[in-house]
């Protein structure tokens, strides 16, 4: 492909990732979608658009790249907006650079944390230990309460507190002693219960996945942003996976405030600062995990929220629907 | 079918049908607001949605995928290149070029389609007021006008088909030229 139409590639892909994600936020909202999975499968929706969606089109329609189709056939060309210029090129082209910035600029938020994290030696408190016959226990009653055989368990002693699952081939469960002190018995259930509701679905083979794409896709900020309302949509699934296998929502809600409240101490606001932007950001993004956490709670401390109905036949007419509107759109 | 069935079944019909209307009203939304954000650079170039401007006679050439025929005669009390390069894609495509006269000021306006003796779009030539009218000296049904711009200036104008094209020149200089230059377009008039 030319650099051109690289670009055209890199402005439709941004650009139908915005207007799907926008139409599916409205539909999800409108149509009073509020099951997580219902959710996450709407989400999924726009997700796919930039990653399969929009290559295809590039691939079976090349007649939409022709300039007859944007001048006279589209609803919508992005390529209009270079008639207008500024210092010299297109204001499309400048709104593609943009994009792209914040696209990188929300990849490395996430990446390079990431990448730090996996390159540092892990603290002695994370060695393994033998013991934590309290959480076998509770594994072991989460698990049951699951229906499924209870993973590794691996037990970290003292420090602080940490719960986590891992593995896309070998999954396992982590947890810290501190963890186990934290939360009472019906909690710590719960907690457990909710990381083996990720290992049900192979989460951590998702967030790869998940990783993946936005790699792909590193320009689109639109990207980055849905995958991570993807992340807060597989945390509300387990979340409600948990409660209906365990019968205790107003348990794993307080499990998972303690939880919360302990990290918070151990990660506060401006510790972390992984590249420049990082200070001015660690405020708002501090303030957006403890608004995540808030929204699952009072998702906990409401009635489980049932399926809307005909949502097969919602999602294929969304599909439809949004399949017809983007195909005019170059 | 019992009651129960029947009420649910008219349940289920109501929420598709709810459903279904607010799908065609996002999409509306979506569709309508998309239109408006394309016309917007139109709007700021000051024409009308599905005229684009163009930076050279080349480059309408090369998005029209076709000639722009042009006068051979073209006198010196008008600047080359053109001032404004226009193009809209309706009805096969169509070009407009608008000259200036050596004082800066609109002088020369000339359109024609890209293929086919078809209408001009009206998006391409503007609003005039047409005052007077009359058979022309380019062959049949050619007719010369005398138009009134909006700022209210006074313009010969002439339209003709020729060579499987339509033209239309209009210019504020002498009728003499004006016609001289529509005999001078290659292909336009033997």
């Amino acid at each position: 492909m030319t650099g051109q139409r690289w670009m055209d590639f890199a402005g439709q892909a941004i650009f139908h990732t915005l207007v799907a994600a926008l139409v599916i936020e409205a539909l999800v909202r409108l149509w009073g979608v509020r099951e997580p999975q219902q959710r996450m499968g709407f989400r999924l929706l726009a997700l796919a658009w930039p990653l399969l969606v929009v290559p295809a089109l590039f691939l079976v329609f090349p007649v939409r790249e022709g300039e007859a189709f944007r001048d006279a056939r589209s609803i919508f060309a992005g390529r209009h907006w270079d008639d207008l210029a500024f210092l010299g090129a297109g204001l499309y082209g400048w709104w593609i650079a943009g994009m792209a910035v914040m696209g990188l600029a929300l990849f490395l938020m996430d990446l390079v944390p990431w990448l730090r994290a996996r390159s540092v030696e892990p603290p002695p408190w994370l060695a393994r230990t033998p013991g934590g016959a309290r959480a076998e226990e509770a594994l072991s009653g989460a698990a049951a309460s699951l229906g499924m055989a209870p993973p590794p368990l691996v037990f970290l002693r003292e420090g602080q507190p940490v719960l986590y699952c891992t593995g896309t081939r070998h999954p396992a469960v982590v947890i810290s002693s501190a963890a186990v002190d934290l939360l009472d018995p019906a909690e710590l259930e719960g907690a457990l219960a909710h990381e083996l509701a990720h290992l049900e679905r192979r989460d951590p083979t998702l967030s790869w996945a998940l990783m993946g794409a936005r790699a792909l896709m590193w320009f689109n900020p639109a990207v980055q942003v849905l995958v991570r309302a993807l992340a807060r949509d597989a945390e509300r699934v387990a979340d409600e996976r948990a409660a209906s296998a365990t019968g205790d929502r107003l348990a794993l809600a307080s499990g998972l405030l303690k939880l919360f409240r302990a990290t918070e101490r151990r990660f506060p606001a401006r510790s972390a600062q992984p590249f420049p932007l990082s200070a001015s950001l660690a405020e708002p993004i501090a303030r957006a995990r403890a608004h995540d956490i808030e929204q699952r709670c009072r998702a906990l401390l409401a009635p489980a929220p049932g399926p809307v109905p005909l949502a097969r036949l919602r999602f294929a007419a969304a599909a439809a629907g949004l399949g017809l509107l983007l195909f005019f759109v170059v | 079918m019992t009651a129960a069935g029947a009420a649910a079944m008219g349940s289920t019909v109501s929420e598709g049908a709810r459903a279904l209307w607010i799908l065609v009203l996002v999409l509306g939304g979506a569709a309508l607001s998309l239109v408006t954000l394309d016309a917007v650079p139109a709007w700021m170039h000051g024409v009308p949605r599905g005229v684009r401007p163009a930076a050279s006679v080349a480059e309408a050439e090369r998005r029209l995928q076709a000639k722009v025929l042009l006068p051979a005669y073209f006198p010196d009390t008008l600047r080359w290149p053109p001032s404004t390069v226009r193009f809209a894609r309706d009805d096969g495509g169509s070009v407009a070029l608008f000259f200036l006269g050596a004082d800066g000021a609109p002088a020369l306006f000339l359109a024609q389609t890209a293929g086919g003796e078809g209408t001009l779009p009206a998006a391409l030539l503007g609003r005039l007021a047409v005052i007077q009218q009359q058979s022309a000296p380019l062959g049949a049904g050619s007719v010369l006008s005398r138009v009134v711009a909006e700022d209210g200036t006074l313009w010969n104008q002439l339209e003709w088909n020729a060579g499987g094209r339509h033209f239309l020149l209009r210019g504020r200089g002498s009728l003499e030229d004006l016609i001289r230059m529509a005999r001078s377009i290659h292909g336009g008039v033997r």
